[in-house]
Formats: structure tokens, sequence, C-alpha cells
């Protein structure tokens, strides 16, 4: 069996799973879907607020910053579809003892994170809230973007996705090292891009830009991209999907160490609850 | 605040009044030291944790102050805050961010079923909860409220507040704030208990709508369409947006500070009914 | 029971084997005085704790043997390392002529596992659908699948709560769900790490039983620890004792009773309220004429004490039985504890 197929077969086995789960209770269903919407809302509704009370802000016009903030809106949208469970928040998975039950599956790690928190079903309706934002946008914005334009926007998209997970499992990988204090580290750093992915970054000094592109790459979720696609900066479409490269060979080589540290010190501490989702 | 509030004070009738007093210390004595092992909880493991908390909470400030830079014109005044006003506001919400966000824990408590170990304890439920929190919120107080408002001439913003008066009701008003955070998580706590569903995504969604609607981001005055101004009577106004206009001088203190005892009156009562009918199945739904 | 490829090793080979094994962890220490804080945060004190020291251990395929201990001895943390969890600070662990750590895939193919405390059961699905999800992820062939399942379903009875969510489930289904689970792709080997913990008798006597029949029917090798030694006793042919990460003893369970004291306890009704007095017996008290006494019979022979006995009164009933294998176990834990100071 090719990677490919296995990986589609666990993708399956997964949506099984998350489909049960979703469709368990009516309110139980609704109360994901409306909530997932609001949520996806209320962390674009900041900035929002600002563009119409200011009619933009800064460089952007009104509906740019609406774009930008669907773009955002799209990212936390695709990670809540592909890395739920807990994937994303690995340093709860660390911290909790909860690495083991990953360790004695017969898969490398990797495919069991990269397919553990596929949940299609309970992460759409984010995807759809991100989707529909950034559609609003563009036919706000009134041009037609030609068929290379949407190519490059998924490029950097998935590469904005990339961008956030690698960033969760870099600082999540401090819970190998400090299992309860760092057992939420994952879940506040990616908390802080979820909270910041939607401002302008563009009033910044250069050291703190540089520190929003590289220590907390805020700017690559949503801000960099963004402005590229839109035409306010001059277009360089491959910095984000480089930058997304370098982070997660940063990220894997971390990884790696707290995984060999990890083999070395295990887990002396075990929570059942909040296992799997 | 009355036993009937589960803070684990005693009430009634005693013997004398020197014996009710002597009962209050004890209880209070209980709830201390509760309090000081919250406040140690989370130093049990590595400082550089913390250290990169505070990085990313300093980061975050940054973006705030810039975004204001960007928006607000230098002199002059927009909705009634001049841009200094604004800006010691937004270093303030974060320096308190911990303080004004701060939620008992009980959400989690359910989760894991330790509820059921908090009824155990000869000590009230409530209280036992809010003595934790406090214990959390001194410990921020030291590890990033202090430095935060050491460092904010470095960036370019006064920390300091309207005045003596402001900053003495400012203390007052961040303990109402607490007062509130605490009816609003027993209160929604319950709620979860009834819904019996989706802690998780609950809990998300209140701390994604509180910090939007208690003026924690965006001061409410800034918001669009006047809906700021409806924000302003809603409880998690209360959490935020009050203490920190009271710190800079930009609202009427007094109505402020009346607006939050209002709330208090009005959410604890009602968490209390809510808890005690509620009870058994908290303890079912936790263990 | 579908055999996998056993080409690495043949029947009657080594199983599990330890050589030389240590496995060091380092703990924190934390002053309680608020002016150590710093202190604490950034320079703590550190103190080691070595888990395993030197241990050598080999299991023979198809054996089951009962790994025991007092708590923190080692047992869990050895039962890491044959899981593929952790690695050693030195020396080697080979399974199944596998290195656990760096074959690690392959390996956790061939061996099943159980955490009595955890649980490998998607908490908010049906138990049904843990099954299939073991399926896919194991890539165990469908027809294997159905057989193996209606086997554990016949043995285990878990029938009756399959299409149950598994936070429902009560302590002794979880770990029936759970054991069942496990079997699903027909491990050569199992380490169960206490998995009777919180069961009533009945429940762990089923367990037991179909552990046993694992062992017997199949071949299945068997590595479990528990803190019930009646319970080992019965299963296992033989116990490996761990103290303090050393391996203490590692024998049958007559030659144990028999190199700790062999104790015995006796029973003896006499015409009078006055007790025979015995050497090399401790007398444990009186009720009217009968009087009870603990002896190790290694030392001292049942016929001495009676003589004894008979010499001194007339002897109307004597009563002798043997020590449960726990208070044999406690004492020797008690011994150990006494050593160590």
């Amino acid at each position: 069996m090719s990677v490919l197929t296995t990986v589609a077969a666990r993708w399956r086995v997964q949506a099984h799973l998350d489909f049960m789960w979703m469709t368990k209770d009516l309110r139980f269903f609704l109360i994901n879907v409306v909530g997932d919407v609001i949520l996806n809302l209320a962390g674009v509704t900041a900035v929002f607020l600002l563009a119409e009370r200011f009619d933009g802000i800064g460089l952007w016009a009104r509906d740019q910053v609406i774009f930008m903030l669907g773009y955002a809106a799209l990212v936390r949208g695709f990670l809540d579809v592909g890395f739920s469970y807990n994937v994303l928040h690995i340093s709860r998975r660390i911290g909790r003892g909860q690495l083991d039950h990953l360790l004695v599956q017969p898969q490398p790690l990797w495919m069991g994170l990269l397919t553990e928190g596929f949940m299609p079903f309970s992460g759409c309706w984010s995807l759809l809230t991100g989707a529909g934002i950034t559609a609003w946008a563009v036919v706000q914005l009134g041009a037609g973007f030609p068929v290379q334009w949407w190519l490059l926007f998924g490029a950097n998209l998935l590469a904005s996705c990339a961008m956030a997970l690698a960033f969760s499992f870099l600082w999540g990988a401090l819970a190998f090292w400090a299992p309860v204090a760092a057992e939420e580290m994952s879940s506040r750093a990616v908390g802080f891009l979820y909270q910041l992915k939607a401002f302008p970054l563009d009033g910044l000094s250069a050291v703190v830009l540089t520190g929003m592109l590289t220590v907390l790459p805020v700017g690559f979720v949503a801000w960099y991209p963004s402005r590229q696609l839109l035409g306010i900066a001059a277009p360089h479409l491959w910095h984000t999907p480089l930058a997304a490269l370098l982070l997660a060979l940063v990220a894997g080589i971390v990884f790696k160490k707290g995984m060999e540290h990890y083999a070395q010190t295990g887990s002396q501490r075990y929570i059942a609850w909040g296992h799997r989702g | 605040m009355p036993n009937s509030l589960d803070l684990g004070l005693p009430v009634g009738r005693t013997s004398s009044a020197m014996a009710g007093a002597v009962d209050h210390i004890r209880a209070a004595r209980r709830h201390l030291k509760t309090m000081t092992m919250a406040a140690v909880r989370s130093l049990d493991d590595r400082g550089w944790v913390l250290a990169g908390d505070f990085g990313l909470r300093l980061l975050r400030v940054l973006l705030l102050l810039s975004l204001w830079r960007t928006v607000l014109p230098e002199t002059g005044a927009t909705s009634g805050m001049t841009r200094a006003a604004v800006l010691t506001y937004t270093l303030i919400a974060e320096a308190f961010a911990s303080q004004l966000t701060l939620g008992t824990g009980i959400e989690l408590a359910l989760t894991s079923g330790d509820i059921a170990n908090r009824f155990l304890r000869p000590a009230g439920v409530f209280g036992q909860f809010t003595a934790e929190m406090v214990g959390a919120g001194l410990r921020d107080l030291l590890l990033f409220s202090l430095p935060l408002f050491c460092l904010a001439p470095l960036l370019g913003v006064n920390p300091l507040p309207a005045g003596v008066g402001a900053a003495l009701l400012f203390a007052c008003s961040v303990a109402l704030a607490l007062l509130v955070a605490a009816a609003l998580d027993f209160i929604f706590a319950s709620i979860m208990v009834l819904l019996e569903h989706s802690v998780y995504a609950m809990m998300k969604l209140r701390t994604a709508v509180s910090a939007l609607l208690s003026g924690a981001v965006i001061p409410l005055a800034l918001m669009p369409w006047g809906i700021g101004e409806v924000f302003g009577y809603l409880p998690f106004a209360a959490l935020a947006s009050a203490p920190l206009r009271i710190y800079t001088g930009t609202g009427d203190a007094l109505l402020l500070l009346a607006l939050q005892a209002a709330w208090v009156a009005v959410l604890w009562p009602l968490a209390h009914l809510m808890w005690s009918a509620n009870r058994e199945r908290l303890v079912t739904h936790g263990g | 029971m579908h055999r996998p490829d056993r080409s690495v090793t043949s029947p009657g080979d080594i199983a599990v084997e330890l050589r030389e094994v240590d496995k060091t962890f380092y703990q924190r220490q934390r002053s309680e005085r608020f002016r150590d804080v710093l202190t604490n945060l950034f320079r703590p004190t550190i103190r080691e704790i070595r888990a395993l020291r030197g241990v050598n251990l080999a299991i023979r395929r198809g054996e089951i043997v009962a790994y025991a201990g007092p708590n923190g001895a080692g047992k869990s943390t050895t039962v890491k390392l044959l899981s593929s969890v952790l690695a050693p600070t030195a020396g080697t662990v080979r399974c199944l002529g596998m290195d656990p750590m760096t074959e690690r895939v392959p390996y956790v193919r061939r061996i099943g596992v159980v955490f009595g405390q955890r649980t490998e059961l998607w908490w908010d699905q049906p138990v049904a659908a843990s099954f299939e999800w073991k399926r896919v992820v194991w890539e165990i062939p469908r027809s294997r699948y159905d057989e193996m399942l209606a086997f554990v379903k016949d043995l285990l009875g878990i029938g009756e709560f399959f299409h149950t969510l598994a936070r429902q489930l009560s302590l002794g289904q979880k770990m029936r769900a759970d054991i069942a689970l496990m079997l699903l792709h027909e491990p050569e080997i199992l380490f169960l790490d206490e998995p009777t913990i919180g069961l009533d008798v009945l429940a762990k006597r089923n367990i037991l039983d179909f552990i046993n029949t694992l062992n017997r029917e199949r071949g299945v090798t068997v590595m479990l620890t528990s803190h019930d030694m009646d319970e080992l006793e019965q299963l296992a042919g033989r116990i490996v004792l761990i103290d303090r990460g050393r391996i203490a003893y590692d024998g049958d369970f007559v030659e144990l009773r028999r190199r700790f004291g062999d104790r015995r306890h006796l029973t003896i009704d006499t015409g009078t309220a006055d007790p025979p007095t015995l050497a090399g017996v401790r007398s444990t008290g009186s009720d009217g004429n009968r009087h009870r006494y603990t002896f190790d019979a290694a030392r001292t022979p049942i016929t001495t004490l009676l003589q004894q006995a008979s010499a001194q009164t007339v002897i109307h009933d004597v009563e002798t039985h043997r020590s449960r294998i726990d208070d044999v176990i406690a004492d020797i834990y008690q011994d150990w504890n006494t050593e160590h100071g």
C-alpha cells in the first residue's frame, strides 16, 4: 500500500469517527456548528469593526481588510478540519502523557499526527465561515482575478496553514521538557496567532516586524500573503511558502530533539480526560 | 457575602460575636492557603516557559500599540479618547490581562471530574474556586503586570493612571471585576451542565465573545455604529472596560463602579440559584 | 489464531531480553519557601532517580511471567521500555529479536500493551468505532479481523456493550474492551500493566481466565504486573520480583516461598486455656482453648511442633494452612524496607 493510499485510508476512518461524533445528538450538533461559526467570526470581528470605524486601516482599504480577515479565517478553518483532536495543540498530548497512545500504533509518528486530527464534519463550519468572508471580500473588491492568482492564493494559503502548525509544534515541543508548565503552550501560542492573525502589521517598527515574521510569525498567517496578493506590496508570492518550509524544518528539528528527550524521560503523569478530544 | 452563596464563610447566629469572628478568621485562613497554593502552582516547572509566555504577550501589546498609532491621529480626541489615553488603555489591558480575563477554572474541574473533590473539602465550593482565581491573579501581577508596567516608557507609553483617585478607584473596580468574572463563571458552568454537552466548545466560545464584548482588545468607545454604547451595559463590560476607563480617566468612575456593583448584586444571587438547582447534576456531570 | 511471521525467532526462543539495563530519571525538587521562587524557577535542585539498575531478564516464548514489586520499584518503567515508549539509559532491550526503539513500527504490530489506568478506546465514540479504527491503522485484513472480533466477542463478552460509548462503560467493561482491542491484531506477546486494577473479583477472574486461555491454546507470551499476588500466583509459573530497580528474585512461586520462608499458620485445640510453649514459633493469640501460632515450615517441621505440644497437653484438634502469597510478599517488602532503612 502506498503512503498516499494509507493516509487516505486513515483519513477515511477518522472522517467516519468524526461524523458519528457530530451526529450523536441534535443539540450537540447545533451547539458545535453555531459555536464554530461564532468563534471564527469573533476572531476577526475586532479588526473588522476597526476597519469599519476608520474606513480602512492605514494602507488597507476596508474591503482589502475584509479579504485579509477572510484569508485568516480560512487558515483557521483548514486547521480545524485537518488538525483537531489536540494535534494542533500538541503540547497537551505531550504534557498529559497521551503521546504514548500514538507510539504504540504501527505507523510513523508523522502519519499519526497527520491523520488523527482529521475532522471534516465538525471542522468544516469554521472553514465555510472563512470561505464566506473571503468570497464576500472578493466580490466587494470587484477585481476579476486570473487563474494564476487563484493558484498562488491556494499555495500561500497552504503555506500559511503549515506556518501556524509548525509554530504550534515548535512552541508545543517545550512540553517535552516542562510537561506541566507547558501543557497549554501550544494552545497559548496558537491562541496568540489566532488573536493577532487579522491585524495589519504595517505600522510596526522594523525590529518588532522581524519578530512578528520569525519568533511569532503572525505576519505570515494572513497579513504578508494578503498584501502581496492584493498588490499592496511587491508580489513576492514565494516568500510565505519559503518561510513555511524553513519554520517547518526548525520545528521538525526541535520536535525530534524533544522526542529523543521523551525517549529518555517518558511521561511521569497521565491525564485520562481530554484524550482524543 | 452570605454563606448561602457557598463561599464557605460562616453566617447565621453564632453563640457570640467573638465566636463568629473566630469562625470568619478560620474560614479566611483556609481560603488564604488555597490562594497561596494557586499562586505558586504553575511555578513548579521551568522558568523559561513563563519567560516565553511573557515574550508572546509583549509582542501582542507591541502590535496593538502600533495599530492605534496607525489609525488614530497624534493630537485631538476620537470618540472622547486621545491617542495617549488609548495607548495607556491598551498597555494596562495587557498588563492586567490575566486579572481582567480571569476564570475560576470551574469548567475544567467539571470536565476532569475534579469538581467532586471540591465538595469533600471543608470549605465552600464557590470560595475555593474564587480563592484559586485570586491566587492566580496575584502570581500574574508579580510575573507579568509589574514588569510590563515598568517597560511601558520604553514602548513610548505613559503607564500612569489619570490620577491618584483614579488609581484607587481602579483597584476597587478590579476587585468588582473579579467578582463579576467569578459569578459569570459559575453561571456559565451551570448552563454547561444543563446542556450536558460540549464543554470545550462552549469555553472557547465564551472566551472569544467575552474578549470582544469586554473591551479588552478594542475600547468600546472606538467601535462603529455606537454598538460600544450598548456593550457598555452588558456584564462583560464590567470585566475590562470599566476598570480600564477608570484608570485612563475616560469614563465616569462612579457610574462605572455603580454598574459593576449592580452586576455583582444581580449575578451572584443568580449564580447561587442556578448552582443550587444544579448541585446534584454538577457532581454527577463532573464525576 | 493466525500466527504472524515468526521467521525472526523460532518457538522456544527468547521472546524478551533485557541485558544490564539501567534507566535513570531526573526529578526537580522544589522548596516551599516563597523567597526561593527564583531559584526554583531557574536553578532548581535536581534529584537523580535510578528506576532500573543493571536489570537482566529473559522471557521465553509461551511463558507467563508475573512482574511484581512495591510501588516505584520500576515495573511500569520496564513495561514502557518493552513497549517502545522509553529508551534505556544503558544496556540493551530486545524483544522478538527486535530493538523496540529503532524498529518501533514493525515491532508494535507484534505486541499488545494494556496500561490498566489508561484506555486505547476513543472516549466519545461507541466501542465498535474504536475497533474499526484499529482495523484500519493496524492494517488487519478483513477476514482476520472478523475472525478475531468473533473470538474476542465470544470470550470476553463485549457484544453486550459493543455499541455503547466508551465513556459510559463500567471499569470492568472498559478493561474487557481494551483487552479485546489489544488482541485484534493477534500479538505474539502481551505486556499487561495492572490489567485488573480496580476490578471486582468476578471481573478479575474472567480476565485472568481469558489470559490463561490465550496462553494455553495459542501460545501467547504474557508479562503482567500487578499488586495482587494471589492473582499472579494463579496465573504465572514464574515470578520476577523487582525492588528499587534491581531484580531481587526470579523463579517460581514454590521456590519463592522456600527462599523467603514458608510461613504457616497453626491452630491447636487443647483441653486448657494455657497455650503450650513451642520453640521456633510465634504465638498470635488464644481464643478459649484454641491457640494460634505462625512458624516457618522450612526451619521448624510441623511434626516437631506437634510432638512438643502433645508432651505438654492433650490435643483435641489441629489445623494448619499456608500463608497467602500476598502475606509472603508483604513480608518480603517489609524486610526490604527494613534493610534499606
